[in-house]
């Protein structure tokens, strides 16, 4: 029985070693999509209707921008805005990360991890393999509803940006995974720790909905004064790595994002991507140490 | 019936005593509601330094909005703690065979199904709701009429049964099909229509859809009549709007139960 | 009201204090209920196809059922899993609607679901709960007494009755999900008797139970029936169930009636042969057992024959005098052999249900 929408399912947890053959690889890839697939109705609507709450947001913009003179805010258009509010459910395809965190915390909690401590199997890289076919999957069944959708509504879209910017784009996203899957798992390992993580993980959810760009483009807080002189709310979240989970990758194919601020900006991705894989890393390690030294 | 009344008050004690067993997981379901709440507070906020009022003319500005939004979580704090922990549960019951338990016994299996089970920590929201409203009708250009502060309770409780009736409905599909949670998705994103004063959908696109949900599925009327009726100057206007949320109110309750009895006599039940 | 009997039946009307012929309080007539089932594809392929096309099958739960049982009957209805009998109780308490056919019990139709008809009659479900998971038992029963409309002096009363039969007073203030299964299940049967049903229903009450708890039960069914004239009608698998409680047992295989009548006349009518069990002075050779019946089973001097009853008179005589014995039984085939046995067979032919 299933607790959520389809996209939000995790990946089965099939105690395979990862990398131990291109076999394994497709047959992993194959039981995700017929799980997929056993929820046909059920799938093809969820995907369409997590695109709903954009077309409320979007004509609550577009009243926004009715009631006053102004072109644009923070320097999107209302159509801009349409434009980026798709580019984010793009990005999220990439960077949530569905029952991980829940699933490593649960793991902990009712002792299955113990048999990675045993195997001579890697367990992060493993629920990376884990997470790697299981977007795959959902890339493959979902790029239909979502070319469709994004088809219907081009007119919002400016023209494709140049090569250079296409290549940020992609590399954003794929940054932008990494970070997603990192962050969760190293919140999933604090259960070594916590008996609950589920309270630290909803503070995370919250931050994550304020300040990813989930709701507005990060543009947006530039006018927001953090009450240290001429720093902007705009300017400190840039430094936070939440907002390249959503907004980011949208913002650099929206051309928002240009030349030196760009490369800096994929630095400071990149940079968080390298500090969450080995806080997650040092998690792991001293969590397991931790473990075992009270017997599981 | 009074017998009614007295076996609700049982299950909501009932309820209520294992929230207070359960102190701390009680509590961080308050926050947590609240916590979403806040965050889309902040937006708001934040949307109102950039205009002086949503869509041209429509008198929704910040107080008013605020005011809007309010009654919005006043609305849906009572339909998530009376109605919708028991139709979530529904799906287990058919399976478990709970179901076949109530159609056995001589009550209304409408009542029993819809208000079994009581979320007292989704009265967190309608809380701050209240405080909200407090707030926002204080800080108003114009306060509402004495007239307008007895309507709003009344004209509430007839949103509230439109919102009812559609989890009846919802709960009818699920007898009627089995399992499927896909559709208690479908009633976040169809309530998520209702977040915002009507006047937003305008345009080529819009229009149709605010038809759509104010004489079809008439969730654009829950929110925003007793809404307009306590933050925006009263008019002729508001009488016709209230009119209609009556007439929704009574149509979408008779049609959901029709359809409930329906689902009822078709159903399978889990065979062993 | 016509009362069809299974062809083949012999016309018992045996069964307890049945007044069954004047006013039956069950009476069902040619009752059937089918419903579709769609097929779950396996395999990748299958379930691309299964996207656009499903195949679906007709199972028949019930067919054309029809028995009349009358006030203060205990009746049980013995089938194999899948054999019907849980959609046929379904159908008398009105959980379901049917196909094809009528019912009336207490003179209701069930599936109207009219408050007075349920009222009347309980339902207890072997492994399902009924009762409220989060309160404590003595909560349960005090809705019982609301939902049911029962006099506050005569629930006391009928509850401390039924909790003292059963032994449950201590249990009453823990909330129900803590209990065991057994407990559970004499809370549950408590809770259906507290509004004094005429008609009780039980759907294989005893399953997952320990032979203790199991018996404890059957005495308390045993007890209540007799005192209150309680109709019922038990559901099981267990041959056990129907040999401590009823009289009158209805086999159900495949949705159909294959017996309707005492538990003894099972054997008179489903088997053809007895088993005859000699005690030999020595081992014999198989061939020569072999002419006095088959199949023929030996072990060391024991020998069991199996011997077609009509040609018994003549058989015996012959082993007597050919063979050195030393002892000698002749009984009818165990009926758990024959239950079993007849739980295996197809669905009855197409002339034996009405």
């Amino acid at each position: 029985m299933s607790l959520a929408t389809p996209a939000d399912r995790a990946p089965p947890t099939a105690p395979v070693r990862p990398f131990a053959g291109l076999r394994t690889w497709f047959t992993m890839l194959a039981i995700c999509l017929e799980e997929r697939l056993v929820y046909r109705g059920d799938f093809v609507i969820g995907t369409v209707m997590r695109f709903l709450p954009i077309v409320t947001q979007v004509f609550l913009w577009t009243a926004v921008f009715n009631a006053t003179s102004r072109p644009d805010i923070a320097g999107y258009t209302r159509n801009d805005i349409v434009a980026y509010y798709l580019l984010t459910m793009v990005t999220r395809a990439f960077s949530s990360m569905p029952g991980l965190s829940g699933g490593i915390s649960r793991s902990v909690r009712d002792g299955s991890v113990k048999k990675y401590l045993v195997q001579p199997v890697d367990y992060v890289a493993y629920l990376l393999a884990a997470r790697i076919a299981h977007k795959l999957v959902y890339y493959v069944v979902a790029i239909l509803p979502f070319a469709a959708i994004f088809y219907v509504c081009r007119g919002y879209f400016p023209p494709i940006p140049d090569v250079g910017t296409i290549a940020a784009y992609v590399l954003s996203l794929v940054l932008s995974f990494l970070l997603g899957f990192f962050m969760e798992a190293t919140l999933g390992m604090l259960g070594f720790w916590f008996l609950e993580v589920s309270s630290i993980i909803f503070a995370y959810m919250l931050v994550q909905y304020l300040l990813s760009g989930h709701m507005f483009p990060i543009d947006m807080l530039s006018g927001v004064q953090t009450g240290i002189a001429g720093v902007t709310l705009a300017d400190v979240v840039r430094w936070l790595p939440f907002e390249y989970t959503a907004y980011f990758p949208a913002a650099v194919w929206l051309g928002k994002i240009q030349g030196a601020t760009l490369a800096r900006d994929l630095a400071i991705e990149a940079g968080w991507v390298v500090v969450m894989a080995v806080a997650c890393r040092i998690a792991w390690w001293r969590g397991t140490r931790r473990y075992s030294a009270f017997g599981g | 019936m009074k017998r009614y009344f007295t076996i609700f008050l049982t299950f909501a004690r009932a309820c209520l005593i294992r929230d207070m067993t359960f102190r701390v997981n009680f509590l961080l379901e308050c926050v947590t509601s609240m916590g979403w709440m806040s965050m889309n507070l902040a937006f708001y906020l934040l949307i109102f330094t950039f205009t002086p009022e949503i869509g041209r003319d429509t008198g929704w500005s910040r107080e008013p909005f605020f005011a809007f939004v309010a009654t919005g979580l006043i609305i849906n704090s009572i339909v998530q703690a009376l109605f919708m922990p028991s139709a979530e549960e529904l799906t287990e019951m058919v399976r478990t065979g709970g179901l076949d338990a109530v159609l056995v016994q001589p009550l209304d299996p409408q009542f029993m199904l819809s208000m079994h089970r009581v979320d007292f920590s989704a009265c967190a929201n309608g809380l701050v709701g209240i405080g909200l409203l407090g707030w926002a009708v204080s800080r108003m250009d114009s306060t509402p009429p004495p007239v307008a502060w007895l309507l709003y309770p009344l004209l509430i409780l007839c949103g509230v049964a439109i919102l009812y009736s559609l989890v009846i409905m919802l709960a009818a599909a699920t007898i009627l099909l089995g399992r499927n949670q896909s559709l208690y998705d479908f009633w976040f994103y169809l309530t998520n229509f209702s977040r915002y004063p009507a006047e937003i959908y305008a345009g080529p696109w819009g229009g149709p859809l605010r038809t759509l949900f104010t004489f079809v599925i008439p969730i654009l009327l829950v929110v925003n009549v007793p809404a307009r009726v306590i933050a925006l100057p009263f008019s002729g206007e508001s009488w016709g709007l209230m009119v209609a949320l009556l007439v929704a109110a009574t149509a979408t309750l008779v049609i959901s139960r029709l359809v409930f009895q329906a689902a009822i006599t078709k159903y399978r039940s889990a065979s062993s | 009201m016509v009362f069809l009997y299974t062809s083949g039946m012999h016309n018992s009307n045996r069964g307890g204090p049945a007044d069954r012929g004047v006013d039956p309080v069950i009476s069902v007539d040619s009752l059937a209920k089918e419903y579709r089932v769609y097929d779950k594809p396996e395999g990748l392929l299958a379930s691309v196809t299964g996207l656009f096309h499903r195949t679906s099958r007709l199972v028949e739960a019930v067919r054309g059922v029809s028995l009349s049982i009358g006030r203060g009957e205990f009746v049980a209805l013995l089938g194999p899993n899948g054999a019907g009998k849980t959609t046929f109780l379904k159908l008398l308490s009105g959980i379901i609607t049917p196909s094809r056919g009528t019912a009336r019990v207490l003179g209701h139709v069930p599936w109207e679901r009219a408050d007075d008809f349920r009222r009347r009659f309980a339902l207890v479900m072997g492994q399902r709960n009924q009762l409220w998971w989060d309160l404590p038992a003595a909560e349960s029963f005090r809705l019982h007494k609301e939902i049911y409309r029962i006099e506050p002096a005569r629930f006391n009363r009928t509850r401390d009755e039924l909790v003292d039969l059963l032994g449950v007073r201590g249990l009453m203030l823990q909330p129900v999900r803590e209990l065991s299964l057994g407990e559970r299940m004499k809370l549950e049967l408590i809770a259906a008797l507290l509004h004094e049903p005429e008609v009780l229903f039980l759907d294989e009450p005893t399953i997952g139970l320990d032979v203790v708890a199991q018996h404890t039960i059957h005495d308390f069914l045993k007890a209540v029936q007799a005192r209150r004239r309680v109709t019922v009608v038990l559901t099981t698998h267990y041959m056990k169930d129907v040999a401590a409680l009823c009289e009158r047992v209805v086999v159900i295989t495949h949705g159909s009636i294959l017996h309707d009548g005492p538990l003894e006349e099972i054997v008179d009518r489903f088997t053809t042969h007895k088993i005859v069990t000699l005690d030999l002075d020595a081992t014999p050779a198989v061939g020569r057992m072999e002419r006095f019946g088959f199949p023929c089973e030996i072990r060391g001097p024991r020998v069991e024959l199996r011997i077609d009853r009509t040609r018994i008179a003549d058989v015996l005589p012959e082993i007597l005098r050919s063979e050195s014995v030393r002892d000698i039984s002749v009984e009818d085939v165990p009926l758990e052999e024959i239950v079993a046995e007849l739980f295996r067979a197809g669905p009855a032919p197409a002339g034996a249900t009405a």
